[in-house]
C-alpha cells in the first residue's frame, strides 16, 4: 500500500500534540504523587509533631547522643581530677570537643577485619549493640510529659533488651576469630550471669511499692516518699550489679586490658570500636537514669524547677557516683565477681524487700504516704 | 581416664600483648586454669654484652644504664665497680657517699614506678598515676643533677660526674617529703584496699627454700623473711652503706612464715622504700667536702691491665652483677657478662603459675617486679 504523503504530513501536529500531552500526563502524575506523599508526610508530621519531636530531639536520639558525648567528657574529666591529672584540655573549651576529634579520628581509620573473623557478623554486631542499648531510653520518664513511650511493662522490656547485650558480646568474641576475644566474650556472659539476678531482684522493691511495672508509674508513685528511704540497700545492690553488668571497673574482667588485651573488643577497630565504646557509656547512662526513676524519686524534687531538670540533676549525681566507684577499686577476678554477686548482693537485695514489707505493716501511716491501697 | 591436656588451649601472652612489653609466655589453659607456663626470653635482646666489647671503659657505663632505665644509677654501678677494681682506682669519699645517696633515690623511683605498674596490671588506673606523679619529683631532681631524667650517666670509673648543688638538694628533699606525705594514702590504696587483698593474698606463693633454689634475690626473697641483702652482707668499699644505721628490711607474714605471696611482696616494697628514705636522710648530712672525681683515674681508665673483676650491687629487683675480663693494655673489655636480677624471677613463673587462674597470671608476673631489660641483655 502506498503512503499518502500529504495525509501523513497533515497528521504531524496531532502526533506532536499527543506526545506533548503524554509527557504532560507523566509530569502531572509525578507531581500528584509527590504532592500526595508530601501531604501525607506533612499531615503525619504535624499531627504527630510532638511524638516525633520527643523521639528525635529532646528525650530521644539527639538528646541521648549529646548526653553520651557529655558523659564521655565528664567521665574523662572526673577521672583526670581523681587521678592527679587534667583530662582533655586542648580541643574546645575545657576539652569539650575532644570526643568529636576522637570520633573523627576513629571513623577515618582503616577497618581491619581478621582473616578468621566472620565478616558479616563482625560488621553487624556492633551496630546491633548500639541500637539495642539506645532503644530502652524510650521508656525513661524524664518528666510527666517528656517521654517517648510508656508501656505497662516497660521495666521488664528494658531488662529484656539489656539481656541481649552480653549475648552480643559473646557473639562478637566468637566471630572475631581470636582467642582473647573469645575469652572476653565468655567473661561478659559470666558477668551478666553474676549480676542480672541481683539487679532484677533489686528492682522488685520499687515495683511492689508502686504496684506497677511501668517506669513512669514507679516514678509517679514517689511523689510523697522516695523509695530510697525504704530501700537504701536495694539502691546500693542495684548500683553494684549494674556496674557489673556494664562491665566497667572494678568488674571490667570482660575487657581487662592487662589480662586479655581488650576482651571481646580486641579486634574491633575504627567505627566498630567507636560503636562499642559509645554503647558502654550509653549503658551506664541508662542504668543511672533507671536508678533515678526507680529509687530517687524520678522527676520529683525541687518544686520550683521543671520536672525534667530535677531528673537530670539527680541523673548527673548518680553518674558521678558511677565515676567515683569506677576509679577506686581493683579489678575482680571473674569467679570472684560471681561469688560476691551471688553470696552478698542477692541476699541483701531480698533482705531489703522483706524489711520494706515489714515497715509497711508495722509503721502506720506509711502505706498512706506511699499511696498503697488499704 | 581422659587426659586433661586433650582439651587444652595454647595461648601466647605476648609479645604483642599490652601487658607484655618485650616478653612472651606461652600458656596452656584448661578451662580457666593454667596448667603450663613457658616463659620466653629474647624479645628484648639488644646485644648489650657485645656492645660493651666495643666501647671503652668510660662509655661502657652508658650501655649498662640503658638496660634498665628505671634504676639507672644502680644499673651502671657494677660495670664502674669492676673497672675500678681492675684499674685500682681509689674513689674520693665525697663521691662514695654521693653514689650511695643517688642509688637509693634511684631505688625509690624504681619502686614507685612499680607500684603504678602493678596497680595498672590489677586494673586500677588511679593508682597507676598517683605514684607516677610523685615519681616526677625524683625525675626533676635527677634532671637538675645530671641534665637527664632517665639516662643519667652519673657514675664513672673514679667517681661521679656532677656535683650536688643546693637546688638539687632542695629538689631531692621536696621529692622525699612528698613521698612521705603520700605514703599513708598509698597504704590505704594498696595494702588496705579490700579488692587488692582479694586479688593478691595467696597468689603466687613460694617459700624461702624454693626462692633460693630458683636464684631469686632482692625484695622477692626478703619478703620470705630471708635477710639477704648485698648492702649488708658484702659491703662494697666504694659505697657507704655502713655510715647509716639501718636494718635489712624483711617481712614475715604470721599466717605463713617463710613464704611470700603477691601481697607480702607489696608490703616488702613499702619496707624497702622506708629503708631507702631512712638511708638517704642519714647520709645527706654526712656528705664531706672534697673532690668528686679521682684525677688519676683519667689516665688509668684509658688502658687497663690484664685482669678480671666482678662488680655487683643490690639492685631494686635483686643482685645485679657484672663479670669483666680485660687483656693487657686493653682499651675495651675482652668479655663482659651481665647477671641481671630478673632472669630468675621471670623463669620461676614456670613453677609459680601452673594451677592458677588465667586472670592471676599477670598478678604473679607483676608481683615479682620483673623488667625485661634484665633478662634480655
Amino acid at each position: 500500500m502506498q503512503i499518502d504523503f500529504f495525509q501523513w504530513l497533515a497528521g504531524i501536529p496531532t502526533w506532536l500534540y499527543d506526545i506533548i500531552m503524554w509527557l504532560h500526563g507523566i509530569i502531572v502524575w509525578i507531581f500528584n504523587g509527590v504532592w500526595g506523599i508530601f501531604v501525607f508526610v506533612w499531615a503525619a508530621v504535624v499531627g504527630n509533631f510532638w511524638f516525633l519531636f520527643r523521639a528525635i530531639i529532646f528525650p530521644g536520639l539527639v538528646f541521648i547522643v549529646l548526653g553520651i558525648i557529655f558523659a564521655v567528657w565528664f567521665t574523662r574529666k572526673m577521672w583526670g581530677r581523681i587521678q592527679d591529672r587534667r583530662g582533655p584540655t586542648h580541643i574546645g573549651k575545657y576539652g569539650g570537643f575532644q570526643l568529636f576529634a576522637d570520633a573523627i579520628k576513629l571513623v577515618s581509620k582503616e577497618t581491619i577485619i581478621p582473616d578468621k573473623a566472620k565478616r558479616w557478623m563482625f560488621r553487624f554486631l556492633p551496630c546491633l549493640l548500639l541500637v539495642i542499648v539506645l532503644l530502652p531510653f524510650a521508656f525513661i520518664p524524664w518528666s510527666p510529659s517528656w517521654f517517648i513511650a510508656d508501656l505497662s511493662v516497660s521495666l521488664v522490656l528494658i531488662f529484656a533488651f539489656l539481656t541481649a547485650v552480653p549475648v552480643i558480646a559473646l557473639l562478637a568474641g566468637w566471630v572475631s576469630g581470636s582467642k582473647y576475644s573469645l575469652i572476653g566474650g565468655f567473661r561478659a556472659a559470666n558477668n551478666q550471669f553474676a549480676a542480672e539476678i541481683p539487679m532484677i531482684i533489686s528492682s522488685v522493691g520499687p515495683t511492689l511499692l508502686a504496684g506497677s511495672l511501668s517506669l513512669m508509674g514507679i516514678a509517679q508513685a514517689q511523689s510523697n516518699v522516695w523509695f530510697v528511704v525504704l530501700l537504701p540497700i536495694n539502691l546500693a545492690t542495684f548500683m553494684v550489679s549494674s556496674i557489673a553488668s556494664v562491665g566497667t571497673f572494678p568488674f571490667d574482667s570482660p575487657v581487662a586490658d592487662s589480662e586479655i588485651i581488650f576482651g571481646w573488643r580486641t579486634e574491633f577497630s575504627g567505627i566498630y570500636f567507636t560503636m562499642t565504646y559509645f554503647a558502654e557509656f550509653a549503658e551506664q547512662m541508662l542504668y543511672s537514669a533507671m536508678m533515678v526513676a526507680l529509687f530517687l524519686g524520678g522527676f520529683h524534687g525541687l518544686p520550683f524547677l521543671p520536672p525534667a531538670m530535677n531528673f537530670i540533676i539527680k541523673f548527673l549525681i548518680v553518674f558521678f557516683l558511677y565515676i567515683v566507684v569506677t576509679s577506686s577499686f581493683y579489678r575482680l577476678r571473674p569467679d570472684q565477681i560471681v561469688e560476691y554477686c551471688w553470696k552478698y548482693l542477692l541476699p541483701l537485695s531480698i533482705l531489703n524487700v522483706v524489711l520494706a514489707m515489714l515497715a509497711i505493716v508495722y509503721l502506720p501511716g506509711l502505706a498512706g504516704l506511699l499511696m498503697i491501697g488499704g | 581416664m581422659k587426659d586433661v591436656l586433650e582439651e587444652a588451649t595454647e595461648i601466647w601472652f605476648g609479645p604483642q600483648h599490652v601487658s607484655a612489653h618485650g616478653w612472651a609466655a606461652k600458656l596452656t589453659l584448661v578451662g580457666d586454669y593454667i596448667v603450663e607456663c613457658d616463659p620466653n626470653a629474647g624479645y628484648f635482646h639488644r646485644s648489650a654484652e657485645k656492645c660493651l666489647e666495643f666501647r671503652d671503659f668510660r662509655q661502657g657505663a652508658l650501655i649498662m644504664e640503658r638496660l634498665c632505665m628505671l634504676e639507672a644509677f644502680l644499673a651502671e654501678y657494677p660495670y664502674v665497680s669492676a673497672v675500678e677494681k681492675i684499674a685500682g682506682i681509689d674513689v674520693p669519699d665525697r663521691a662514695k657517699i654521693m653514689r650511695t645517696i643517688m642509688m637509693e633515690a634511684s631505688r625509690i623511683h624504681s619502686l614507685q614506678f612499680w607500684w603504678g605498674q602493678f596497680a595498672a596490671e590489677l586494673g586500677l588506673f588511679t593508682m597507676l598515676l598517683w605514684p607516677w606523679v610523685d615519681r616526677e619529683f625524683f625525675l626533676d631532681a635527677f634532671e637538675e643533677l645530671t641534665g637527664s631524667r632517665h639516662a643519667v650517666s652519673y657514675n664513672t670509673p673514679g667517681g661521679v660526674k656532677y656535683d650536688f648543688t643546693d637546688k638539687f638538694l632542695s629538689k631531692l628533699d621536696r621529692a622525699i617529703q612528698r613521698l612521705e606525705e603520700r605514703m599513708p594514702k598509698f597504704r590505704d590504696m594498696l595494702l588496705r584496699s579490700p579488692t587488692f587483698k582479694v586479688r593478691t593474698k595467696g597468689i603466687g606463693r613460694f617459700d624461702a627454700n624454693q626462692g633460693l633454689r630458683w636464684g631469686i634475690s632482692g625484695p622477692n626473697i626478703r619478703a620470705c623473711g630471708v635477710p639477704m641483702d648485698l648492702r649488708k652482707d658484702s659491703p662494697d668499699e666504694n659505697l657507704t652503706y655502713d655510715m647509716a644505721d639501718w636494718e635489712v628490711p624483711t617481712y614475715t607474714n604470721e599466717d605463713h612464715p617463710g613464704e611470700s605471696d603477691a601481697y607480702d611482696r607489696m608490703v616488702q616494697r613499702f619496707l624497702e622504700i622506708e629503708t631507702s628514705v631512712d638511708i638517704i636522710r642519714q647520709l645527706l648530712p654526712q656528705v664531706p667536702e672534697g673532690e668528686i672525681y679521682e684525677r688519676k683515674a683519667r689516665g688509668k681508665v684509658n688502658r687497663l691491665p690484664e685482669g678480671e673483676a666482678y662488680g655487683r650491687v643490690e639492685g631494686t629487683r635483686g643482685v645485679t652483677s657484672l663479670y669483666l675480663r680485660t687483656m693487657d693494655k686493653a682499651q675495651t673489655p675482652y668479655r663482659a657478662k651481665i647477671r641481671g636480677p630478673c632472669f630468675n624471677s621471670y623463669y620461676s613463673l614456670k613453677h609459680l603459675v601452673p594451677g592458677n587462674k588465667f586472670a592471676d597470671f599477670i598478678v604473679i608476673f607483676g608481683s615479682l617486679d620483673p623488667y625485661p631489660g634484665w633478662w634480655d641483655r
